[in-house]
């Protein structure tokens, strides 16, 4: 599991960042004494470090560089401060990534993970999600069942991934609209019907006619 | 000044000579006074009086017209009596002096005016940075709510999100220089960051959003162009109408580069789309929705000037609204 230091110093956050991360399957370490954090971070031997720049007594800008010396781990600067120049600022002093508040938390999450899968720490993703009986490849965009295999376009795969990660539970219609907003694919309500029916379509022809069911009224379910 | 507006200004000063003379030759004539000798003594004494005027009056304009281009070459104008040449008579010294005592004084207001409204300016930064962190921890707490209420209060969030933003680029907008970063960004990733910031809105409004050649690189401050984007997206997403599309369309023109934000919504009247980037102007469609400030178009303006973006709108009622930004070539940047 990788440890994640989270440097932040409203307790609301802190705390709730570190819910989210220990949900995400990952070991938040948060720091609540602000005096000699280099020397905490060097003890914990984290694999990230969320770092803000407005800390009590030090800033994160100083304490940026002060980290690089004493751990390996990558920094990402979370801050609500926007301008340019500061990100430039954290960027030159080793940052990084760096992510302004108030953040989405899907954005988040996926910056956290590509950060780590750049520093070799996290695990490669997956190229082949299956379930169900289908087997998806995320790279080919195809997907096969039965020895068949049909070509995806990439709503459609967007879809049928999010749907297979989650194989077995009900997926409402606008958390689908919001998963797929996240891979920026900007559709509504309508057009996630169309893509939906082609998408049972091109399922049907693999022999696998009603795995997509709908659920009335909440959604649906693989 | 021209000599007419001279004489009429010295009119009293003329008649009364005139009259001193007529007086005068008059009362030369029943004592005695042969005409002759009256013509010989009335018309030097004319000519002389004539003679002091028009030198009187080149002096004046000429000095006049000096002063002026001593104004004309000022950049901050109300320095001007600090910066005009030295007068030569008395009485021109003593206005001088209290013209140089106003300037101080105005100067002295201007720049305690800078300095508050840069305090100001310092304070909302700082206030929209503080208040961002109350909004992430709320976004953070709302992750353990239900669907729908998640939904809805993420949407709400995401509104005051936007009236923040709208604030803090309203108060840069004033010292644009101090935040700009002009550098190479892919117009994909201005979009997607436009997007990523109003999509609780554009989700709710069922907007989809359609992009075509956005990977192209331009110049120019990505936070800022985001920005400006999102408030376009915004007002797309406000002024709709069934099924709302937005297209983010990206082309070539010469060097420079073109994005085009077309939506199907409600348009604009005609004799409306000459103001919607003044100030405070709300149109016929913000009105009757209501919740309109006039802000969002004209802050586009100005931030669209600074960064050299070009920025044009057409629209038609009931139609929808095509707005483009030209984004400039890097050799037309100029440097700041």
């Amino acid at each position: 599991m990788e440890k994640i230091l989270i440097i932040e110093d409203d307790p609301a956050i802190r705390e709730e960042l570190a819910l989210l991360l220990e949900n995400e399957g990952y070991a938040p370490l948060p720091v609540t004494d602000f005096t000699d954090v280099p020397t905490q971070a060097a003890d914990a031997r984290p694999d990230l470090v969320l770092l803000d720049i407005g800390l009590p007594g030090r800033d994160g800008f100083s304490l940026c560089a002060a980290l690089r010396k004493v751990t390996p781990a990558p920094v990402i600067f979370v801050t609500s401060r926007d301008s340019g120049l500061d990100e430039v600022r954290a960027l030159s002093l080793g940052g990084d990534d760096y992510i302004t508040k108030p953040y989405s938390i899907p954005v988040l999450l996926a910056r956290i993970k590509a950060v780590l899968r750049r520093r070799g720490g996290g695990s490669e993703p997956a190229d082949t999600l299956e379930a169900g009986g289908l087997r998806l490849s995320l790279t080919k965009g195809t997907v096969s069942a039965n020895g068949r295999t049909a070509q995806l376009t990439r709503n459609e795969h967007q879809i049928l991934a999010c749907l297979m990660e989650r194989a077995g539970k009900i997926v409402s219609r606008a958390d689908l609209v919001e998963t797929l907003w996240d891979s920026q694919i900007y559709i509504d309500d309508n057009t996630l019907s169309v893509n939906m029916t082609r998408l049972r379509g091109k399922l049907a022809e693999l022999g696998l006619a009603g795995a997509i069911k709908t659920r009335r009224g909440m959604g649906y379910q693989l | 000044m021209t000599f007419r507006e001279f004489l009429s200004d010295r009119l009293g000063r003329v008649a009364l000579l005139l009259l001193c003379l007529l007086l005068g030759g008059a009362f030369l004539l029943a004592t005695g006074t042969q005409p002759g000798v009256l013509a010989l003594l009335g018309i030097p004494l004319l000519l002389v009086f004539l003679g002091v005027q028009t030198a009187d009056f080149l002096r004046q304009r000429n000095r006049l017209r000096e002063l002026e281009a001593v104004l004309e070459g000022l950049d901050q104008k109300y320095l001007f009596a600090e910066c005009a040449p030295a007068p030569g008579d008395l009485y021109e010294r003593r206005l001088f002096d209290l013209c140089r005592r106003a300037g101080r004084a105005m100067a002295g207001a201007v720049s305690d005016a800078r300095a508050s409204q840069g305090e100001y300016r310092e304070y909302v930064e700082r206030w929209v940075h503080e208040v961002k962190t109350p909004v992430t921890a709320a976004r953070l707490i709302c992750r353990e709510l239900d669907g729908e209420t998640r939904r809805k209060l993420l949407a709400e969030l995401s509104q005051i999100e936007a009236h923040i933003e709208r604030a803090l680029f309203y108060a840069r907008a004033q010292s644009p220089e101090r935040d700009c970063l002009l550098r190479q960004v892919d117009l994909g990733e201005i979009a997607a960051r436009a997007i990523e910031t109003h999509r609780s809105l554009l989700i709710q409004q069922g907007v989809r959003v359609e992009t075509q050649g956005l990977d192209r690189p331009v110049y120019t401050d990505e936070k800022w162009a985001a920005f400006l984007l999102g408030q376009l997206l915004q007002n797309s997403a406000r002024y709709r109408r069934e099924e709302p599309v937005i297209t983010l369309t990206a082309r070539p023109l010469g060097k420079q580069t073109q994005l085009i934000i077309r939506d199907n919504g409600m348009g604009i009247p005609a004799w409306e789309l000459s103001r919607v980037f003044d100030r405070g102007f709300t149109g016929s469609n913000g009105r009757t929705r209501g919740s309109s400030t006039g802000m969002g178009l004209y802050l586009c303006k100005k931030l669209a000037g600074f960064l050299e973006l070009g920025l044009s709108i057409a629209s038609e009622e009931g139609e929808g609204t095509t707005v483009t930004l030209t984004f400039p070539s890097r050799e037309d940047l100029t440097e700041l």
